[in-house]
């Protein structure tokens, strides 16, 4: 269980995290996601006490981090692939890791096969591809068998195999009751993998809801086409629910506030035979980028480099 | 849409973490000190930097005290042990470096991430570092000791000389060497743990134990040259304030430990012995490790 409330970070005047209040729950893996730069991996360090937050709290477990008394059985942690020495081997990685909790070699060996390291584990980090590198952080997270796993883009740069791995593992580890919190920066892999998405962006809370709700709400959001023989007919009834319906010609409605399967069934009660019927974008991955919009920190293209909210130097 | 929709719980690939349940390691069971230590302790001898520093300390040490009492084996006065500190100036560099890496290697690299989430209070980790490289630290000094010993048998059986390590004030000496050789190592880590770059640190560190103490003495020399002759009645004082501060740098420390008892030290300067000597390098120390100990624990360190 991760609770996180009014949690703020500033860095002199820029506010990196603003007022974030979320929860992660026990059994459930919880997405973290939001455009670069949203805030997603200060809150994270926030929550593993690796900073200090400016204001607000973050408990894990109902206790703080830094109160954790063995802090690798309460919370596996994986923030960043650089948080390895180059120069060690991934074993002797892990040993280190292992040593400050009198976790035993075999609990490392049993990480290292658990994460498809075997046949590496004796080379230097260094030499690791980004893949193996994750596999890596997230053999250091199982270390200690902990309740709670905080995972910072964990598939960033597996292949596919690992993407699906990744994906198994953390539905695994809820399914056995763990509390699981992933971040990402893509709308799809989480909508594959979670159950809730918290969506953030330049440090606030966007949306906080499960991936159906989201699924529903960019459902509402969409633009729904029908084709029908009759349209005036179904326009009357579509209106009747509430929708907004623009007629187009060839017997084409565009309608909108209504899901693909009100505007089926709607036509199905009125008796208009439905030549076409489909839903226009209105995927997970719009209802998201829509979410963002104003909150995308380094938009492609840009060409002054100034971000939206700094202040107008020449302007009084 | 719906090929958006997450798959099932069944869809997902048979647990890679089930059947992890019947090794559960125990609970409640977290980080003490001497379990940090040995992580440290792990970490230090896991690097290749670690062995390479070691060995090229304890090789240079050897071949530059055997140089030495080479050539001083046919002075007629041969005392092989005058040449058993020969090798101190460049093997201090050793123990330095090593110091600094380990002080250093946590931020350089982004392991202070895993460290500091095993370990959140963060001071033990300093603790253990200190006590890990110190360990590690004394046995490479005792290794060069050793060495130093060894390479003054050829000079002193040419001559047939036994070398007799109990007299003279020499096991002081070797006390004294190893002593400095551990302080060396320490006072790396400290600096490296404080500035978390390690060529700033070596800048620093090699300016204050090798530098300095030259430049300054340099100094002295030049302002009490011919050129300077009305201020001469000034002169012994000036050269003696100069000579008392290169005393309490590191390596007039080290000078203090290593100096054979009753033989005179550097002129002008207080005979304070090699206790105060050791105390003056504690001091050096202590000073960058407590500033280090109060930016790690007021700091954010992502």
């Amino acid at each position: 269980m991760i609770q996180v409330e009014a949690l703020t970070k500033r860095y002199g005047p820029t506010t990196a995290v603003d007022e974030l209040t979320f929860a992660a729950r026990p059994g459930t893996v919880t997405g973290f996601l939001g455009p670069n730069g949203a805030g997603k991996s200060t809150t994270m360090r926030m929550i593993v006490g690796l900073e200090r937050p400016t204001s607000g709290t973050a408990t894990v477990g109902g206790r703080r981090y830094a109160d954790l008394p063995a802090p690798l059985h309460a919370v596996g942690v994986m923030l960043d692939v650089r948080s390895v020495h180059p120069g060690r081997t991934a074993f002797r990685h892990l040993l280190a890791q292992a040593r400050t909790h009198g976790i035993s070699r075999s609990r490392v060996d049993e990480v290292i096969a658990i994460t498809g390291l075997e046949s590496v584990a004796g080379r230097r980090a260094g030499t690791y591809s980004l893949g193996m590198g994750q596999r890596l952080g997230i053999a250091g997270a199982l270390l200690g068998d902990p309740e709670t796993l905080i995972l910072d883009e964990p598939v960033n740069g597996l292949d596919p195999d690992g993407v699906l791995w990744v994906r198994g593992l953390v539905r695994s580890l809820a399914a056995e009751g763990r509390t699981v919190f992933l971040s990402s920066h893509l709308m799809h892999e989480l909508s594959l993998c979670a159950d809730r998405v918290v969506i953030i962006g330049k440090g606030r809370l966007l949306a906080d809801a499960s991936v159906s709700e989201l699924v529903q709400r960019s459902e509402h959001a969409s633009t729904v086409r029908i084709r029908t023989t009759d349209p005036d007919l179904l326009t009357k009834v579509l209106v009747g629910l509430g929708a907004e319906v623009v007629p187009h010609d060839n017997g084409v409605l565009n309608v909108q506030g209504a899901s693909v399967d009100d505007v089926g069934a709607a036509a199905a009660r009125c008796g208009a035979t439905v030549l076409e019927l489909a839903a226009d974008g209105g995927s997970l991955e719009d209802a998201y980028l829509h979410l963002t919009a104003d909150a995308v920190q380094y938009r492609g293209g840009s060409t002054d480099g100034t971000t939206t909210d700094a202040p107008a130097g020449g302007a009084r | 849409m719906s090929a958006l929709a997450r798959p099932s719980m069944e869809d997902a690939p048979g647990g890679p973490a089930a059947g992890r349940a019947t090794s559960r390691p125990p609970r409640g069971h977290g980080p003490n000190f001497a379990r940090v230590v040995t992580s440290e302790w792990t970490k230090l001898t896991s690097l290749r930097s670690t062995a390479m520093i070691s060995v090229a300390t304890v090789v240079v040490t050897w071949a530059l005290t055997y140089l030495a009492a080479n050539a001083s084996s046919v002075d007629p006065g041969f005392v092989p042990l005058d040449s058993l500190t020969t090798g101190l100036l460049l093997a201090q560099v050793g123990p330095l470096v090593l110091g600094i890496l380990a002080g250093t290697g946590e931020f350089t690299t982004g392991t202070f991430r895993s460290t500091f989430t095993a370990v959140p209070q963060r001071l033990p980790v300093l603790a253990a570092q200190v006590v890990a490289a110190g360990a590690f630290a004394l046995l490479v000094a005792a290794a060069t000791v050793g060495a130093a010993v060894a390479a003054l048998v050829p000079a002193a059986s040419s001559r047939g000389i036994s070398l007799d390590l109990t007299a003279d004030g020499t096991p002081q000496v070797m006390v004294g060497m190893t002593t400095y050789l551990v302080a060396m190592a320490l006072l790396g880590l400290a600096v490296g743990a404080l500035l978390r770059s390690p060529v700033p640190a070596i800048a620093l560190t090699v300016v204050l134990v090798l530098v300095l103490p030259v430049l300054l003495s340099l100094g002295s020399e030049l302002a009490t040259g011919p050129t300077s002759a009305p201020v001469a009645a000034d002169v012994p004082s000036q050269q003696s304030v100069v000579n008392t501060v290169v005393t309490f740098l590191p390596s007039g420390a080290a000078d203090l430990l290593v100096r054979a008892p009753g033989s005179s030290g550097i002129e002008g300067a207080p005979d304070l012995g090699p206790r105060v000597g050791a105390l003056v390098l504690a001091g050096w120390i202590l000073l960058p490790l407590t500033a280090a100990a109060v930016r790690l624990r007021a700091r954010d360190v992502a």
